[in-house]
């Protein structure tokens, strides 16, 4: 049956939902506000969606206006991306219990709410005996009881012999690296937990914190999970490594798989690493029923010991490179979001984890206007020229229209395009990966000068995976 | 020295500005039945606790929102080809025709008096919580400021940098932008007068206050 899906959602992850849709058969509805008016999304709406298929709406974090949008649309459904209503519960909970109900395209809203929450999903890691990070393992309101929790924090650290401590703060209900700051002076601990406390409340109305032990020269990995609906069958898309941030812990590379222990070598069995996490996570979806796409965080120390650090309930920006490397029943061109539109409208799985094999290595490149010698500075201004040379062994996503010029809205996310690189292992990837961002040209103008990060992507890519 | 006077007849060869009332969100559209011509009042009362008059109502979600004219003034167009209708957010519903209040002139002459910080580039601005603070109990005469200081977070792309005060020293005098809204590059940010001009200042608003005569 064709349904007609709302994409509650904006730039590129919207143009990719969109072609996923018309991919399925499926007719689709897009949400734009008055700053992202020449984005790239508006563009590909109105060239693939016809009249009734586009509408401006005041905010995106505005589920009113989503809603509103989806009745006089006559939306059936409502994908939301990946942004805030992906791991919202009670925005999940009302699209399917309103007056006119809609599917929501992501995990039941009891899932969400269950591992959406960092502390929840730490309770129930705890519970089954996956490891996680030391810390607080709920929302702390109290000044005073998370002072307590750090200086035990400290002191343990103290104990255990390490010459630097380090306690991280973080924004209960952030994601995506938002609202984390580490704190090394116990003296300076409230201060920052101050600065937490206001940004979370005035960027996620809620004050709530997490305090937990910072570990060192860890790596970033991840388990791309996708379930059925009813929450019986699961399969892995293999592990990404996704340790190559910027200073505030956001994302710039992603990898896939997260380690190659056929190519590199590793302190630590890393192979073991790999199946030992993708293992804790498949144990995870199944005992919460877990039931769409997801993602398992870890990190890894320099020993080789994984901590489950949160489970990400929605399709996340960097699918991509895990789709890149995966075939289904031997078949390249693998869609994680057409996956996850399936699995919602409750579609059978039709394949089983032998099924999906992993052909080489996938890069993810996030190209940014920043300024990473200033801690990663979001550089606001007008695009001017952006360009690249197509390749068969790359995939580009990007909202920037390349028929005119394109002022970078303040309002969201800095990102301004993902490239996806294949290479038949790391090694070929890089090449790839270098001789991508040697073509790619990105121009603009800005008050304080335009700056880009395709130096740092093209520094970082010469290290990739080793650890 | 400030030309009072001169400012004074400038803004009085045009005294009005055109307010355009948009849809602040989606949903179905009903005016109130007024007509073009008709007088509106803005908010009103010690508390301002009284809503202007009612020009529409937008019902999104089950829920009526009022909307309310802003400003005293006149109505100028209404388009009525929207009634019942669903609308996109920031869809034009009306314009009012406004007379300059005796405040709105005092604000704008005072923009020539006063040194302006401005915006260094489009984002979202909020004090520091010390200063926030200070304003929300001592109001905004109470706080001093420096060069170098540090006085506003910078919001933009969910990022946020402090900013430090650059200009005389003084006191905040006139505050203009509004939590949670984008200021573009170059508009201003607040107006600071230097502790040694505050009396100039008075007598430029005691000035505007006798000689400005509101509609």
């Amino acid at each position: 049956m064709t349904q007609r899906i709302l994409i509650a959602n904006r730039g590129e992850i919207a143009i990719r939902i969109m072609k996923a849709c018309r991919k399925l058969g499926h007719e689709f509805v897009v949400l734009y506000t008055d700053a992202d008016a020449e984005s790239g999304h508006v563009d590909l709406a109105r060239e693939l969606g016809g009249p009734r298929s586009l509408y401006r709406i005041q905010s995106y974090l505005d589920a009113n206006e989503v809603l509103s949008v989806a009745d006089v649309a006559e939306a059936t459904a409502v994908h939301p991306g990946y942004g805030f209503f992906a791991e919202d519960f009670r925005f999940a909970r009302r699209v399917v219990r309103r007056d006119s109900p809609l599917t929501f395209i992501g995990p039941s809203w009891w899932v969400i709410r269950d591992l959406g929450d960092k502390i929840n999903t730490k309770r129930i890691a705890r519970s089954l005996g996956v490891p996680t990070i030391p810390g607080s393992d709920r929302p702390i309101y109290s000044e005073m009881e998370a002072e307590e929790i750090a200086r035990n924090l400290f002191a343990f650290q103290r104990d255990q012999g390490l010459v630097n401590s380090c306690v991280l703060v973080k924004a209960s209900a952030g994601g995506g690296g938002m609202g984390i700051e580490e704190v090394e002076d116990p003296d300076q601990f409230r201060s920052t937990y101050r600065r937490i406390r206001n940004y979370a409340k005035r960027n996620f109305n809620d004050e709530g914190v997490l305090i937990e032990q910072r570990i060192f020269d860890f790596n970033h990995l991840e388990v791309q999970v996708l379930s059925e609906r009813g929450g019986e069958r699961h399969v892995h898309f293999g592990t990404r490594n996704c340790s190559v941030q910027s200073t505030g812990m956001q994302k710039r590379i992603e990898v896939a798989p997260g380690f190659v222990p056929d190519e590199l070598g590793y302190a630590f069995n890393a192979a073991k690493v790999l199946e030992d996490i993708t293992n804790h996570s498949l144990t995870m979806a199944a005992d919460v029923g877990y039931d769409s796409v997801g993602t398992w965080e870890w990190i890894v120390t320099p020993r080789g010991e994984p901590f489950l650090m949160e489970v990400n309930t929605r399709i996340q920006v960097e699918n991509g490179v895990s789709a890149a490397i995966a075939r289904i029943g031997g078949h390249d061109g693998t869609d994680l979001i057409a996956e996850q539109i399936r699995m919602a409208f409750g579609d059978g799985m039709g394949y089983a984890q032998d099924d999906i094999t992993f052909d080489g290595v996938g890069i993810e490149y996030r190209i940014i206007a920043e300024n990473p010698a200033q801690r990663f500075a979001p550089c606001s201004g007008t695009i001017t020229r952006f360009s690249w040379t197509d390749q068969p062994w790359l995939t580009m996503h990007t909202q920037i229209p390349q028929d005119r010029e394109y002022e970078i809205p303040m309002e969201y996310d800095p990102n301004l395009a993902l490239a996806i690189i294949h290479g038949a292992d790391l090694r070929e990837a890089k090449e790839r990966g270098t001789a991508f961002l040697d073509s790619l040209v990105l121009e603009g103008r800005a008050a304080s000068g335009f700056n880009t990060n395709i130096d740092f992507l093209r520094e970082k890519t010469a290290s990739l995976l080793e650890f | 020295m400030l030309n009072v006077k001169e400012l004074l007849e400038e803004i009085k060869a045009s005294p009005y500005k055109e307010i355009v009332v948009r849809a602040p969100h989606t949903g179905v559209v009903e005016f109130a039945e007024l007509a073009v011509g008709d007088a509106v009042v803005g908010r009103s009362g010690t508390y301002q606790e009284k809503p202007g008059t009612p020009l529409a109502t937008l019902t999104r979600e089950k829920n009526r929102k009022p909307i309310n004219a802003p400003e005293k003034g006149e109505v100028q167009s209404i388009r009525t080809e929207l009634e019942g209708q669903f609308v996109e957010a920031g869809e034009e519903l009306l314009t009012i025709r406004h007379f300059l209040t005796r405040k709105e002139v005092i604000e704008l002459i005072l923009q020539q008096a006063l040194h302006l910080f401005r915006a260094p580039e489009r984002a979202k601005y909020y004090f520091i919580p010390e200063v926030d603070q200070k304003l929300k109990v001592s109001g905004k005469r109470s706080v001093k400021v420096h060069d170098g200081m540090d006085m506003l977070i910078v919001s933009r792309m969910k990022r946020e940098t402090p900013l430090a005060y650059s200009g005389p020293d003084g006191i905040i005098y006139s505050v203009y932008f509004h939590r949670g809204e984008n200021v573009d590059a170059g508009e201003p940010l607040l107006g600071i007068c230097p502790e040694d001009q505050l009396s100039t200042i008075q007598d430029v608003v005691t000035r505007v206050q006798s000689e400005w005569e509101e509609e």
